[in-house]
């Protein structure tokens, strides 16, 4: 038995080479290759319809692709059938429960259906789940009676029940409340740090950009990038910042006299536009001070990443309309 | 049970190291009973199962004229076993094929209601052990459906028409201690197309993903060829028509007795229950599982 664990614990946790998938006409995922190695914390970034969830479906055995490979801890769905998941947990899009039973007789049935018949194991296993997901008290209500973001933990307690190496999680935070979104992203931290290795989907630059270390950037079925987080960040624009004045055209000359490496338009709001190199930025900022232009307000745009993922996915558009 | 009977060492190990062995069946089995208790439909049929002959009985035989045009319903309202032999023909039309596929055309579609395929899914157990499981659970739920209903029927017949010497197809006289047994033969002949009906509502359930549909389209698949049955002149299609083994019993009652259509019966059951299993096996293992 440790023999094997061994073995298997050599080699990525997630291997997925040159896959496609077609529905029709449409390619949802095209040529996609995505290394994960063990206790890494990996984020498949894109805007909607890139094809992070038909890719995770796949990984999952959820459906087939149409050409490539997926190893899973050097397993393949072709070869091992199920047993390819052994080490794996997750969810797919919002997790779904039966609404007929309580959060507790859910987890109990997926226990079973993992191979768990200790009912008493189970039981600790589940109470444990339960709090890490803060769910304690409400695990005997029906399903059919949580809201969203309970049945997300739920997710998250019944994957963990699984005790997996490889965690998948689509869009963990989508739909959760601030505060939901705080947790979800800490709980991931903590279970990372404690060495689990993690693949999760994300819309959101700034979530990846916290808690990942590489990141596949998808667009359109395809790889827009590939890499860590800090070449993600090389790569990155300069910011952009809005500045609303008591003067604009005479912060607009002082810009265009005086800062050659500042861009000054006009917003599309009112305003003004400012984009450039961080130092250029303070020198202009404090030419408008010294020219007495009253300064009202001076606040960054996009995060640089975000800018670069909306460049990188041509959402650009999409997003301001 | 102490709890240390409970720990299986063997588990324990698998956990610790991180290992796991993919479900048996047992497990998927257990599951879905479990999951099938807990609904209020199962129960309420159930329930009625046993319920609804009791009050059949009693309405038809506080009837001042019995249904004489029926088969055994001229003796229905003095001879016990005749009514329950009665309520097995109006039974099978269409009473049985609804009670099984209630289950069974629903088993495998409610996943797909509630978007649940990803979630079993992505656990240890394969589309094919599901698949068994399902089948199982619901075959075993027509099954005992169809027991409750002939205990029922039975135990009413007797209890509120009472017992005398049944006058069978040829007009012999069956005493009545052969007589429960022929009845309750005759309710078991029923197995067999309901086996198969079950199979049928299965891949409707499959196929359709709508339970709907799978609860509907056996009762109506049944209720057509009953119609194609009762033309003249199909005498080649009629011993594969589903609905003909529902009539098999008819043998067991006559003298001599004849058993040509309950072997004829089970063989066309069987034809069926394959033919249907086999092709909702294919769907399901070929299927992308996209929603949920
Ligand atoms: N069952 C399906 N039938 C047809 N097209 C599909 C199907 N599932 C997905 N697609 C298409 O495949 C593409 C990728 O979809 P997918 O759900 O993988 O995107 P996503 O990156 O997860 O998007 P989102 O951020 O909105 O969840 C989309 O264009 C989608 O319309
Ligand atoms: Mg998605």
């Amino acid at each position: 038995m440790t023999t094997t664990t061994r073995a298997e614990s050599d080699g990525d946790a997630v291997d997925v080479v040159g896959v496609t998938k077609r529905y029709g006409p449409l390619v949802a995922v095209d040529d996609v290759s995505v290394r994960v190695a063990p206790g890494e914390v990996y984020g498949i970034l894109g805007p909607n319809g890139a094809g992070k969830t038909t890719l995770l479906r796949m990984l999952f055995g959820l459906i087939r692709p149409d050409s490539g490979t997926i190893h899973v801890f050097g397993r393949t769905w072709a070869h091992d059938g199920v047993r390819t998941l052994d080490h794996v947990a997750g969810f797919i899009e919002s997790p779904k429960f039966y609404p007929y039973l309580t959060g507790r007789q859910n987890l109990e049935g997926l226990g079973l259906l993992d191979g768990t018949w200790d009912g008493r194991a189970l039981g600790d296993r589940i109470d444990e789940a339960l709090d890490v997901v803060d769910l304690v008290g409400r695990e005997d209500d029906r399903v059919g009676g949580y809201s969203y973001g309970m049945r997300q933990r739920l997710g998250v307690a019944a994957s963990l029940l699984r005790n997996p190496r490889l965690l998948v999680l689509d869009e963990p935070a989508n739909g959760l409340d601030p505060a939901g979104i705080r947790d979800m992203r800490a709980l991931v931290k903590r279970l990372a740090s404690n060495g689990l290795t993690v693949l999760l989907s994300s819309h959101h630059m700034d979530e990846v950009e916290e808690i990942c270390d590489n990141v596949t950037i998808m667009s359109r079925g395809s790889v827009a990038f590939h890499g860590t987080i800090s070449d993600l960040r090389a790569m990155a624009p300069d910011p952009g910042h809005l500045l609303r004045t008591g003067d604009d055209a005479q912060a607009a000359a002082i810009g265009h006299d005086r800062h050659r490496d500042v861009a000054v338009e006009p917003a599309p709001g009112g305003g003004l536009m400012v984009t450039g190199p961080q130092h250029e930025l303070s020198s202009f900022v404090a030419d408008l001070v010294r020219a007495e232009v009253p300064l009202l307000a001076f606040t960054p745009t996009r995060t640089p990443l975000e800018e670069l993922f909306f460049m990188l996915t041509d959402a650009r558009s999409e997003e301001v309309a | 049970m102490s709890t240390t009977t409970l720990t299986r060492p063997d588990a324990a190990a698998a956990r610790a190291s991180g290992g796991r062995t993919s479900v048996g069946l047992g497990a998927a089995v257990r599951w879905e009973a479990r999951k099938l208790r807990a609904q209020l439909r199962t129960k309420a049929l159930l329930v009625g199962a046993l319920l609804a002959p009791v009050a059949v009985v009693v309405v038809v035989s506080a009837q001042s004229r019995p249904p004489k045009d029926t088969l055994f319903g001229r003796f229905a309202t003095d001879n016990g076993y005749a009514m329950a032999l009665l309520v097995l023909g109006f039974a099978s039309q269409w009473i049985l094929p609804l009670v099984t596929a209630v289950v069974a055309g629903d088993i495998f579609a409610s996943e797909d209601q509630h978007g649940t395929w990803k979630t079993v899914l992505t656990r240890s157990v394969s589309r094919s052990r599901l698949f068994w499981a399902k089948v199982l659970v619901a075959v075993v739920f027509g099954l005992v459906a169809l027991v409750l209903l002939a205990g029922a029927t039975i135990a009413a017949s007797l209890v509120v028409v009472g017992q005398s010497p049944l006058t069978g197809l040829s007009g012999q006289t069956i005493a009545p201690h052969a007589a429960l047994g022929l009845v309750a033969a005759s309710w078991a002949t029923a197995a067999p197309p309901l086996v198969a009906i079950s199979c049928l509502a299965i891949l409707f359930s499959v196929w359709s993903r709508n339970a709907a549909v799978g609860i509907a389209g056996p009762v109506v698949a049944a209720m057509v060829m009953q119609l194609v049955g009762s033309l003249g002149g199909i005498e080649a299609v009629r011993p594969y028509l589903l609905t003909t083994p529902f009539e098999a019993w008819h043998g067991l009652l006559a003298e001599p007795r004849f058993t040509g259509p309950l072997v004829d019966g089970v063989l066309t059951s069987a034809v069926w229950s394959v033919a249907a299993l086999a092709a909702a096996y294919v769907i399901l293992r070929r299927r992308d599982i996209t929603g949920g």
